[in-house]
């Protein structure tokens, strides 16, 4: 490949990953993560990989500052304003618990006091119409009260009905700049443009909370950038799937809250599309958790209903499943006699029972020693020492209350912990009624490889593509990533109302114009690709479901087409359409606006020599003989037929007996069954 | 053949996920605001004998009981009669059911012809009839609360799709299409866990699937007599009371005799008061529903899945006549504040044997407003729960402003309330400083909401407690606050009762606060900076 190089850098919890593409080839390199200092843990990252920054062109970052600053609740100092009446929207939430048995339940804590929250007289009612007029010299003063040497970094503003005219929350803005010129401001509206007060109320505040810091961040980061002659073009990935130039991230740095496991899912879809599929099921499984997603037709799917740390943020975010099954989960014996693998994991510290750290639990890991499918010499690369007598050490105790063996009990606990994970896959896709038989499996991370094979049997999944460096997909997904940027609105429009499908388009171009303009002022106005979405529902009803219409059937759109794709989207969740008796409604739009980087470069294996040896592995009840190759020897040998253990320097693909693994013209290995 | 442990694990686990998509599904789907946006409804996996096997964490108090109100439907057409699209439907008060909104379906799963068991949801329905929109304080027996469907089976595709009990039903109440919707969403969110469950049989057999069952219920029995267990045996006694019927002010009191004996628990309400005139009679499986949450709660840890198997080591027993045994016609709508006092009742008696595990008494009631108005496009009508403060516990304060326990219901947004409604405004949503009691924990605190009227006639109906017995604080803690509802009026300030109706005209302004939860150990052991941040932050009452 040709031009300038091309670095991402990706700052996980445990470890920070670089993948460089040069002219000569591919440069990985892994270091620890700096969790107290994030970007000096990337900086390291640059510095140890040897890289000319001079002649990079073009360096993504993903980084977890925003999620920590949430999960630690080391954010910024935020002023809150709200409309009269309704301060304590973030303390009252939604009034209901997340689990109803349990009296000693706490709330999930607002990243905003309640001390710190305050209040302006005004209203707006449900259709944008002004009900109460906000009285500019009454603002000023409850402005000057709340924020006059109080110290805030940062001010938020949601007042009620805003989604449908935000002249109020402008206004406030407005005010708030004149007497406090410099302080960071952030209007629901300008973030989330939704109804639901608490949803927007919690989002705002969020975006709000970590916008200091990022700023803070790519600041510090970017210094150090230029100290090294880093002359090429800085950008950042967002939990959308998308990344944006560091310049972008000025008001959009809630965007980056779980953007780790965004960048993965676009690795895969590069990577796997490149073996022609475009219907894929991600699942990326690390030390503690797994990462879950389905892409349709090379788009993942996004949602607007997520949460961190049991806070809601109302913004589109790749729709990822996380459960605790990854290669620390612990696995244990409740007090009714049933085995269960995680949500409480080892961690990095002390770690799996084979580490030698002094933990005593046994892990998936430790499961993966004992059964073979793991092996001591190849972990991780041979980076790390591993003990497996420790391994079956830790499954002695649960070995004897089960009365099987050792072997036995670890085979069970992958069983239990890729029924998690059958699970995670079962919400993302059967519960949005969609087949998983109709998908490929794209494993990733250091455990996912191990386990796939398994889980595709359970789903009946035919086709898996273990894509190379499948535990540093990440970090290629960061450089293979679009610029990405959402705009929505809430507006309400009656399909059969007269001149529906004309105010569909005529709004579809008003965004489209923004979000065109927002996107020359980064600079990015080549080879622009939009994505057009209807969040509908029955009149009557309070949840929307996303209906995707192409660009080009836009032009030509009707009620009949609004009506017909609609019912078939709500049947396919549902399984219902209420068409006899209630008629649809829009309730917002979404446009996605994309430009792709640069020629998207090709992840490849590093050359080490071929590489076989003959293994046991314990499996479904019985002590099977297979072989440990490398994938060059799997490049030379073309194909090989289970029970194999294909094992690379970041992670290992066991094919099970009954699935053949052959190593495609993309360096992915095609595991078919 | 014995069940493999590991396939029992497997599809357990299945069961119970396939139960919490089902209640995702059916908010997700319904059309009235107290179930789409309350979460007023709770959703069930049943064996094909009719006993619950997982259940979607929703309304503990629609929960407990669902085996109570399945079973009359199969006394009167046996499951083995029934075929498919057919369908169990009851909400009778005296047979089974709880109150009258609470309308349960039942449907069965069949795979390849054999009946493998049951899907069952249970919604709140905002209007079923009766004697006013919504809600009817002055009912003076259960005929006046609303459309009784006495435990029967229909068929789908006969009866109702357009089908005469589709009719009946849209002839009967004041907003159909709110009605009629969410009972479609019913349908559906059965039709999902039935799909799930014949996805299960396909994959393991249905006989694993069926033994899978039986595991899972005994498993959930196992760590339920493991727990209690565990708790010292001996008789308790505890007892709390309601300020009154809503008529007269007599307390009503309750009282729980509560024995632990090795592995069991036996609750008898003997020596709670007579059923009442009004409607805060506790039907029978309203009871168990209570005494059976607080067991489970103060007992058990939060993970034991809820079924029929953690229901056998308890037996629940109410004098026949008493308030939490009503005999017919007594009227039942409120029937969730005597509920609350059974299970304060019990959680008192408790405190005695596990005192580091109960907490103190919380506002522990459940709020009631409801408003409605006939306009020129139809009923408007507004109904949303409230809960307040709970109690503090040796383990923290109680939570703030949160539904109460034997509920779930999230509030209605406030945008959600402005797009439906024209005839009244919420103009105040906050917390009452102040109301949480004093301790070394605090109580939790209550809501406050004002609501503007802004047209003539507008009907309010609400029920409540804790307006003039607080809940009392546990060793050495302080009572929570009490709640109130009054009108202010021009310069007249009216004061409301906790169980009452009231004709509210344009410009009134309706305020109403609930109460806060009581404290648990003395005040003086607080550490200062807790007490340092209740200042700070506004909890306390302003000096």
């Amino acid at each position: 490949m040709s031009g300038p190089t091309r670095v991402g850098v990706e700052v996980g919890g445990t470890f920070t990953d670089l993948v460089a593409f040069e002219a000569d080839g591919v440069r990985i390199t892994k270091v620890p993560s700096t969790p107290q200092e994030p970007h000096r843990g990337a900086i390291a990252a640059l510095d140890e990989s040897g890289l000319a920054l001079e002649g990079t062109g073009d360096l993504v970052h993903g980084s977890t500052v925003a999620t920590n600053a949430v999960l630690e609740r080391k954010g910024a100092r935020v002023a809150f304003f709200a409309t009269e009446g309704f301060r304590d929207l973030l303390t009252l939430q939604r009034q209901s618990r997340r689990s109803i048995y349990d009296i000693h339940y706490q709330k999930p804590e607002p990243v905003v006091p309640r001390r710190d929250t305050f209040e302006v007289p005004e209203r707006i009612g449900p259709e944008g119409e002004v009900v109460a007029a906000l009285d500019d010299a009454a603002a000023r003063q409850r402005v000057a009260r709340a924020l006059q040497g109080a110290g805030y970094e940062s001010v938020a503003i949601c007042l009620l009905n805003s989604y449908a005219n935000p002249a109020h929350e402008r206004r406030m803005a407005a005010l708030v700049a004149e007497r406090f010129p410099g302080t960071g401001i952030t209007c629901s509206s300008d973030v989330t443009r939704e109804f639901r007060e608490y949803e927007r109320a919690s989002t705002t505040a969020l975006a709000a909370y970590v916008q200091p810091v990022i700023d803070r961040y790519l600041g510090e980061f970017g210094r150090a950038l230029d100290d090294r002659g880093f002359e090429g073009r800085f950008s950042l990935m967002q939990s959308n799937g998308g990344r944006l130039p560091a310049s972008g991230m000025a008001g959009n740095a809630i965007t980056a809250l779980y953007s780790g496991p965004a960048a993965g899912v676009m690795g895969a879809i590069r990577q796997a599309g490149c073996s022609g599929h475009r219907d894929l099921i991600t699942f990326d499984m690390g030390g503690t958790s797994t990462d879950v997603c389905l892409v349709q037709d090379g788009t993942p799917v996004l949602t607007s209903d997520a949460e961190i740390d049991g806070l809601p943020i109302r913004i589109p975010v790749l729709d990822i499943v996380t459960v605790g099954a990854g290669g620390g989960s612990i696995v244990w014996r409740d007090d009714g006699g049933m085995m269960r693998v995680g949500p409480r994991s080892a961690g990095a510290d002390p770690g799996p029972a084979c580490y030698r750290r002094g933990g005593a639990e046994p892990t998936i890991t430790d499961a993966h020693l004992v059964r073979g499918s793991v092996l001591a010499d190849t972990f991780l690369g041979g980076r790390m020492d591993v003990d497996p007598a420790l391994a079956r050490e830790a499954f002695a105790a649960l070995a004897t209350h089960f009365e099987r063996s050792v072997e036995q009990v670890a085979d069970d606990a992958i069983r239990v912990a890729e029924h998690n994970i059958v699970r995670a896959i079962q919400l993302v896709s059967t519960e949005r009624g969609r087949d998983p038989r109709d998908y490929v499996l794209v494993p990733f991370g250091g455990a996912g490889p191990l386990h796939a094979a398994r889980v595709a049997e359970v789903l009946g999944i035919s086709t898996i593509v273990v894509p190379p460096a499948a535990g540093v997909l990440s970090a290629f997904g960061l450089v293979a990533s679009d610029f990405v940027r959402y705009e929505s609105r809430t507006v309400r429009i009656a399909i059969d109302e007269a001149g529906a499908a004309e105010r569909v388009r005529a709004q579809f171009a008003a965004m489209r114009q923004d979000a065109d303009s927002a996107f020359a002022a980064l600079g990015l106005a080549s080879g622009l690709r939009y994505t057009h979405t209807l969040e509908m529902r029955y009149v009557g009803q309070a949840f929307e479901v996303p209906v995707a219409l192409e660009a080009d059937e836009i032009a030509g759109l009707d009620t009949g087409l609004l009506r017909e794709r609609f019912n078939e989207a709500h049947h396919r969740i549902f399984e219902f359409d209420d068409s006899r008796t209630n008629r649809p409604e829009i309730v917002s739009f979404r446009l996605g606006i994309a430009s792709p980087p640069p020629a998207v470069p090709r992840l490849a294996d590093t050359d080490a020599a071929p590489h076989a040896a003959d293994v046991t592995i314990f499996d479904g009840g019985a002590r099977l003989p297979a072989r440990r190759i490398n994938r060059s020897a799997l490049l030379e040998a073309g194909e090989g037929d289970g029970p194999l253990l294909i094992a690379d320097e970041t992670s290992t693909a066991y094919v099970p007996p009954g699935w053949r693994a052959r190593m495609d013209a993309h360096n992915n290995v095609i595991l078919t069954h | 053949m014995a069940l493999d442990r590991v396939d029992q694990a497997i599809i357990s686990q299945a069961l119970v996920a396939a139960a919490k998509e089902m209640g995702i599904k059916l908010v997700r789907s319904a059309y009235s605001p107290i179930v789409r946006e309350a979460n007023d409804c709770s959703a069930a996996l049943l064996d094909a004998d009719g006993n619950v096997v997982s259940q979607a964490e929703l309304i503990p108090m629609q929960l407990g009981p669902i085996g109570t109100t399945f079973r009359p439907c199969a006394e009167l057409h046996p499951p083995e009669t029934l075929e498919p699209g057919d369908f169990y439907i009851n909400n009778d008060p005296y047979h089974g059911g709880q109150h009258v909104p609470d309308v349960f379906i039942f449907t069965p799963i069949f795979f390849r012809a054999r009946l493998v068991g049951f899907s069952a949801t249970v919604a709140h329905h905002l209007d079923l009839g009766g004697g006013a929109p919504g809600l009817n304080m002055a009912a003076g027996d259960v005929h006046q609360e609303g459309l009784i469907f006495p435990p029967s089976r229909y068929n789908v595709n006969r009866d109702w799709n357009g089908g005469p009990l589709e009719r009946l039903v849209r002839a009967n109440v004041r907003v159909p299409e709110k009605t009629i919707g969410d009972c479609n969403a019913q349908f559906a969110a059965n039709g999902v866990g039935a799909r799930r469950v014949t996805e299960l049989c396909e994959k393991f057999g249905a006989d694993a699937v069926t033994e899978a069952m039986a595991a899972l219920l005994d498993y959930s029995e196992q760590r339920m007599r493991a727990a209690i267990a565990a708790a010292p045996d001996g008789v308790y006694h505890g007892e709390d009371q309601l300020d009154g019927d809503g008529v007269n002010d007599e307390p009503l009191v309750v009282r729980a005799r509560v024995e632990i004996a090795g592995d069991s628990v036996s609750i008898d309400y003997a020596g709670t008061c007579d059923q009442v005139r009004t409607n805060v009679n506790c039907p029978f499986a309203s009871t168990i529903a209570a005494g059976l949450s607080c067991i489970k709660s103060v007992l058990t840890s939060p993970d034991i899945p809820f079924n029929e198997g953690s229901k056998r080591p308890i037996s629940i027993t109410a004098p026949m006549g008493s308030m939490l045994n009503p005999r017919p016609p007594a009227p039942v709508r409120a029937r969730m504040l005597s509920a609350y006092r059974a299970y304060n009742a019990v959680m008192k008696a408790l405190a005695e044997a596990v005192p580091e595990r109960v907490m103190a008494a919380g506002f522990d009631s459940t709020h009631a407003t409801c408003l409605s108005h006939l306009g020129e496009g139809g009923y408007g009508i507004y109904l949303e729960i409230f809960g307040g403060g709970y109690g503090a516990s040796a383990l923290g304060d109680g939570c703030d402003a949160v539904d109460s326990p034997l509920s779930n219901c999230s509030n209605i947004p406030i945008e959600a309330i402005d797009m439906e409604h024209r005839f009244f405004r919420v103009v105040e949503y906050a917390l009452v400083p102040g109301s949480g009691g004093g301790g070394e924990q605090r109580g939790g605190l209550g809501i406050r909401r004002v609501y503007e009227v802004l047209a003539d006639d507008v009907e309010y109906q609400s029920y409540s407690d804790r307006f003039t017995i607080p809940p009392e604080g546990l060793f050495g803690g302080e009572d929570g606050g009490a709640a109130s509802v009054c009108v202010l009026r021009g310069n007249e300030r009216i004061a409301l009762g906790s169980k009452t109706s009231f004709r509210l005209a344009k410009g009134d302004l309706v305020v109403m606060s609930t109460g806060g939860g009581a404290g648990y150990g003395e005040a003086g052991r607080r550490s200062p900076e807790r007490a340092a941040r209740d200042r700070d932050d506004g909890a306390l009452a302003a000096p």
